[in-house]
């Protein structure tokens, strides 16, 4: 009896193991494979803000469109999350064909891991598949009188912005803000005065009370009522606005042009042999129908035709500059962000050493 | 009766084990060590290697710096706070759950695991809620002039409801099974109650508390969820370790990152075994003739 109980017990326990290890090489091996025929499935890797212009407007057109070259039923596997961490999903192992990323440092990253092989920037509009502009999102009818960044630094303002170690959006909206100081919008700092310029930052993160992990979640927190103004995207406003937000939002008179890129990961279409609809897929972004369905879920697009189509909603900026002003993402990474970037020792001198 | 008892369980264990070819009975050993091996000190043995990647110099400087510094600060201090407040009210939570009858008990014992079943996200988005400026509480405490949410109480209150069940769970076994009697017989002897709950009841259920308290601390350390939520994570003021850690991993840092783990790690394990040393000498004394 008692031997028979533990050959139970033993067998349980060799089950147990085979079964972990039956799940462990199941989740290794859980890759796409090329479905042969009239079906063919594509894994998109975006990052969380595009979710609704892809999941309700672009991935549905584009299923129609390639049905009606091909006669191909496209089916897409779709993954939202932070640009960052979406980035290194795949360079760990997630298989997205195609990602959709807030910046382009994330899309570098999978292409520094031998990921992506090609020249993705030779693509048009340099590999952009879609802007935004950084704004800033206040109480309706602007009760304190938000007009432009210099504002942001009045005494007892309370300013949300994210944190630009854990989101893109973040950087976007401190890279605004040094880009708009050194260009000589912000009044009272000299034009092209690096020192000035890092001092303003200061002066602005001495209203900041809270910093999110993500743009999505610093804008709810606004949403939710806390804080005067919130730093973010223009289409993370519009979105709010669809879901029935009441609040405004202000365009500083110089701002960043947010671009996002897109690309083909040269790899895992390989793979799974679909690169054919992959390129076209990605061609299919920049298409008048795909941009668009941007245009409809908040960002702006980057075709010329389209933007023009869509001015009444997307009002055009006085003083509107891209990263390269401050010599593209890595060298303004490193310049602001970096161990003795300007953000880094600011944070040191308002916190840290005491 | 102390002995008797465990003597009684290593015969059971025997007898359990009787019939069992040699292999079998290692087998099981390999299985679980292995299993520990692979799943614990494996990715922890990464954690480490990657701390220490560029040196031990690199590795104190990653500490040094002023933000990190005073995140660990900051998350040792929330951490204390919240282990002293759970430990004493998780053992009266105990206390009135096992010994006292009141209405609605059983509802209650099974509340107390809730906080486990909820994500932790969701936990820090429900005080921000509740705590928020436009929460009910959070209305009436601003208008008081305090500011729970996006500040150092928050993270308290956060890490307070997480914890909540270890106080609790690991102090009522140790009170269900402690006799009656000895209370009843303290007590007419004469001793006070409150001497009978120094004397007969605390030392009982001490051990208990202790591994409580310290699976609460070591929770509160590494707490990540509902802080970066709650806390609004200003660095060197409401920016915590974990939520620091998380930071530099978002940004390509991962040695930085590895080295605050190392530090929480070090602290929770450095603990485990001090208290477990600490047991050790006292069950010696009374051991002693």
């Amino acid at each position: 009896m008692s031997g028979e109980m533990c050959n139970w017990k033993r067998n349980t326990a060799a089950a147990l193991m085979l079964l972990g290890f039956v799940s462990v090489v199941a989740m290794a091996g859980c890759g796409d494979r090329k479905r042969p025929g009239e079906e063919v499935t594509l894994v998109l890797g975006a990052y969380t803000t595009p979710r609704e212009a892809y999941g309700r407007a672009i991935l549905p057109g584009f299923q129609r469109h390639w049905q009606q070259k091909t006669g191909q039923t496209v089916r897409f596997r779709e993954s939202y999350l932070a640009s960052g961490a979406q980035s290194r999903a795949v360079i760990g192992g997630f298989e997205a064909d195609i990602v959709a990323l807030s910046l382009e440092a994330d899309v570098e990253r999978i292409a520094a891991a031998g990921l992506i092989r090609h020249d993705w920037k030779s693509r048009p509009h340099g590999g952009m598949v879609s802007n935004s502009i950084v704004v800033f999102a206040v109480r309706s009818g602007n009760p304190r009188g938000i007009k432009d960044w210099s504002d942001l630094a009045s005494p007892g303002l309370n300013v949300l912005t994210p944190d630009p170690r854990t989101s893109g959006g973040a950087m976007w909206n401190i890279c605004a803000m040094y880009g708009a100081a050194l260009r000589g919008f912000i009044s009272g700092v000299p034009k092209e005065d690096p020192q000035a310029a890092a001092a303003f930052i200061k002066r602005v993160f001495q209203n900041v009370s809270i910093m999110d992990k993500g743009a999505r979640e610093s804008v709810t927190n606004f949403e939710r009522g806390v804080g005067d103004l919130a730093i973010t995207y223009e289409n993370e406003v519009l979105v709010g606005w669809k879901a029935g937000q009441i609040y405004e939002y202000v365009i500083p008179r110089s701002t960043i042009l947010i671009q996002n890129p897109a690309a083909v990961v040269d790899s895992y279409v390989d793979k799974h042999g679909v690169r054919e609809v992959a390129e076209a897929f990605l061609a299919y972004l920049w298409s008048s129908d795909a941009q668009h369905g941007y245009a409809q879920f908040g960002l702006r697009p980057v075709d010329s035709e389209v933007d023009i189509a869509v001015r009444n909603r997307y009002p055009p900026v006085e003083d509107l500059w891209s990263i390269d002003y401050l010599g593209g993402w890595q060298e303004a990474v490193g310049a602001i962000f970096g161990p003795e970037g300007v953000y880094t020792r600011m944070y040191r001198e308002l916190h840290g050493a005491k | 009766m102390n002995r008797s008892a465990s003597n009684a369980k290593i015969e059971s264990e025997v007898s359990l084990l009787q019939g069992v070819r040699p292999w079998g009975r290692w087998g099981l050993r390999a299985v679980a060590v292995s299993y520990l091996l692979l799943m614990i000190l494996v990715p922890l043995g990464t954690i480490v290697q990657t701390g220490f990647s560029a040196g031990i110099l690199v590795f104190i400087r990653d500490l040094a710096d002023p933000i990190a510094w005073a995140a660990l600060k900051l998350t040792l201090g929330v951490a204390v706070i919240t282990t002293a407040i759970n430990t004493v009210m998780g053992t009266l939570t105990a206390y009135v759950l096992v010994r006292l009858e009141f209405p609605g008990r059983r509802l209650l014992n099974g509340l107390v695991d809730m906080p486990f079943a909820i994500p932790t996200l969701v936990t820090g988005l429900m005080l921000v809620v509740l705590y928020g400026p436009q929460g009910i509480a959070g209305a009436w405490l601003q208008d008081q002039g305090l500011q729970v949410i996006f500040a150092k109480p928050g993270i308290v209150l956060a890490l307070l409801l997480v914890t909540f069940p270890f106080g609790v769970r690991s102090t009522q076994p140790s009170l269900m099974e402690l006799e009656r009697d000895q209370e009843d017989a303290a007590y007419t002897l004469g001793a006070s109650k409150w001497t009978t709950f120094w004397r007969i009841l605390f030392p009982t259920i001490l051990p208990a508390i202790l591994t409580g308290s310290l699976l609460t601390f070591s929770r509160a350390l590494g707490e990540f969820g509902s802080i970066v939520i709650v806390a609004g994570n200003i660095p060197g003021q409401t920016l915590t370790a974990p939520v620091h850690v998380y930071g530099q991993v978002e940004f390509d840092n991962a040695r930085a990152a590895s080295a605050m783990s190392i530090v929480l790690l070090a602290l929770s394990f450095g603990l485990i075994l001090m208290v477990d040393w600490l047991q050790r000498r006292k069950a010696r004394m009374y051991a002693a003739p």
